[in-house]
């Protein structure tokens, strides 16, 4: 597998943090190296309060240029709500540099089977100029949701008629939309995408017949923020 | 720090939800109720495309893609002399803001899209530094409504005293450009300073009040037992705090409350009795708007009926 060259959102760099602070993704006053590890962005994490995944110890492992972190499970569980970029008293902003890191793995092919689930978005907006839940999503809507959702769906058109509106919500980007997917490069990536997948399947395939399925569960070395004791405190 | 009083009511272009339009079409509807009664001028443009965000938010769309469509959306702004971004959607609000900045900021990025313009032949798309302010033309539904919170309470046909109500703000408003949003973005009050105008007996403090909704984009397909556990919080939250209606101003978090709330129920063993709706809804139900004809309260996963039966309005 050739790794995918992102020039924007991973822009080579000697450095993580020098990638990090040079990506399109993050702000240019980004407060990385301002970073006090003072774990303001964990304690506002809706991610952290449910699993391990501590934003703290990302934007350590960043700092540490430690290459690790772009095989963590961790970095997949950030909901992007930004409440850490709120929050740090620094200006940094572990909700944005999580985005550099799985771009940063996208490339190297690590996790890039998490994007099969959303890679239609793409195709769909080229067409129609809008975006719509994958199909994988509507299946598990239509499971989770019931008849109500699904009787609602096939009414949708005339429900929108109804209110006045078009029946679909399509857009006339007059074949704009294609053009500047085409010319960024967006086609080609989608294209990488799906064989890297496909590729990852048939050797993950592979490697189950030829030997026994190793435990992968673990992550990488992370102390755990909730296992964590504090320091005894100081009393005098 | 925005105030009130920079809040357009002129040249807006009100900026389609992809979100609205498949699972909440109402939403832009009652927007549109309120905004032709309050005297805002706006447009409706379909040649606007999504702005990329679920797919900029799964990680599918690089950061070039994103503002290469934004860019294009700011022309096709200007163009129909309309250049006042207006969304109905967090996620478009924050994407678009976004961008206009590394637009304006950032010369090689720029010109880069520039340069895939002119070589797909979309000249007329090129993008000048400074075409767009990133502080004053982008905006959200909600803030045009703020500024109209006056005359809301005038024009008001129903009054909602007595309702216990709670708002949620979204994260891709007031989390993501935090310097730049109206009041304290530890403490807003946007959606409540409507409501009050249209009579509700707002719930200002519950438990978690600014926590995220849980959707978090990938989480709800991909981990959705941390999803779910987030969304629940929030509802347990609600339910303690006695709140029937739950406000809210984002596709995103609506999907997430009235979709995922039977299903939390379900899963779960919790039993909800807040329902839900965005604040233009309630606003254009409180301005006279019917239900189901301008609110669509009919596209809903909780029942409203219960609520507007309870509160004469059906």
């Amino acid at each position: 597998m050739m790794p995918y060259v992102n020039e924007y959102d991973t822009p080579e760099c000697k450095t993580l943090a020098e990638t990090v602070k040079k990506s399109i993704r993050t702000p240019a006053s980004l407060g990385l190296d301002r970073c006090i590890q003072c774990g303001a962005c964990t304690a506002s994490c809706p991610a952290a309060r449910f699993t391990d995944y501590s934003p703290r110890q990302i934007v350590k492992k960043v700092l540490e240029n430690d290459h690790s972190v772009l095989e963590s499970e961790m970095i997949w569980s950030c909901f992007y709500c930004y409440s850490c970029n709120l929050r740090c008293p620094r200006n940094n902003s572990p909700a944005t540099i999580v985005q550099v890191l799985r771009q940063m793995a996208i490339n190297e092919g690590i996790g890039v089977e998490k994007l099969g689930y959303f890679v239609e978005i793409g195709e769909y907006l080229a067409e129609n100029g809008a975006s719509k839940v994958p199909g994988a999503g509507v299946k598990n809507m239509e499971r989770d949701l019931g008849e109500r959702w699904i009787k609602f769906k096939k009414d949708l058109e005339s429900i929108r008629v109804e209110l006045g509106l078009s029946s679909r919500d399509i857009r006339n980007t007059h074949g704009e939309v294609r053009a500047i997917l085409e010319g960024t490069g967006y086609f080609e990536r989608e294209k990488w995408i799906k064989t890297t997948i496909q590729e990852k399947s048939l050797h993950q395939l592979l490697k189950s017949q030829c030997m026994k399925e190793e435990d992968k569960s673990g992550d990488f070395g992370f102390e755990n923020d909730r296992g964590y004791p504090g320091q005894a405190a100081l009393i005098i | 720090m925005k105030t009130i009083g920079d809040i357009p009511d002129r040249q807006l272009l009100l900026f389609k939800s992809c979100m609205v339009g498949q699972e909440y079409p109402g939403v832009e509807t009652s927007t549109r109720y309120a905004f032709d009664r309050l005297g805002v001028d706006y447009i409706i443009n379909d040649e606007q495309s999504c702005c990329t965000g679920i797919g900029h938010y799964t990680d599918i769309f690089e950061g070039l893609t994103t503002t290469a469509i934004a860019a294009r959306n700011f022309a096709v702004a200007r163009r129909c002399g309309h250049p006042n971004i207006t969304c109905l959607c967090s996620t478009c609000y924050a994407i678009n803001k976004e961008a206009c900045e590394v637009l304006n900021t950032d010369n090689e990025i720029r010109e880069k899209v520039n340069s895939i313009f002119r070589e797909q032949g979309l000249e007329d798309l090129v993008y000048e530094k400074d075409d767009m302010n990133s502080k004053a033309n982008f905006y959200h539904a909600v803030e045009i409504l703020l500024s109209k919170a006056s005359q809301i309470q005038a024009k008001k046909k129903f009054d909602f005293s007595g309702v216990k109500a709670a708002a949620h703000h979204a994260c891709h408003y007031y989390k993501v450009k935090y310097l730049d949003v109206l009041g304290n973005p530890e403490n807003p009050q946007l959606i409540d300073t409507i409501a009050i105008a249209c009579g509700a007996d707002m719930v200002r403090w519950y438990e978690d009040r600014t926590l995220t909704c849980g959707m978090g984009f990938a989480q709800l397909h991909l981990n959705k037992k941390t999803s779910l556990q987030v969304t629940k919080t929030k509802l347990d939250s609600l339910q303690k705090a006695g709140v029937e209606l739950m406000i809210h101003m984002c596709p995103n978090c609506h999907i997430q409350y009235d979709r995922y709330q039977p299903v939390i129920e379900r899963e779960f063993g919790a039993k909800y009795d807040t329902v839900h709706m965005n604040i233009a809804q309630f606003v254009a139900l409180s301005m006279g708007a019917d239900p189901y004809k301008v609110c669509g309260f009919q596209t809903h996963s909780v029942p409203l009926e219960g609520f507007l039966e309870k509160h004469g309005i059906i």
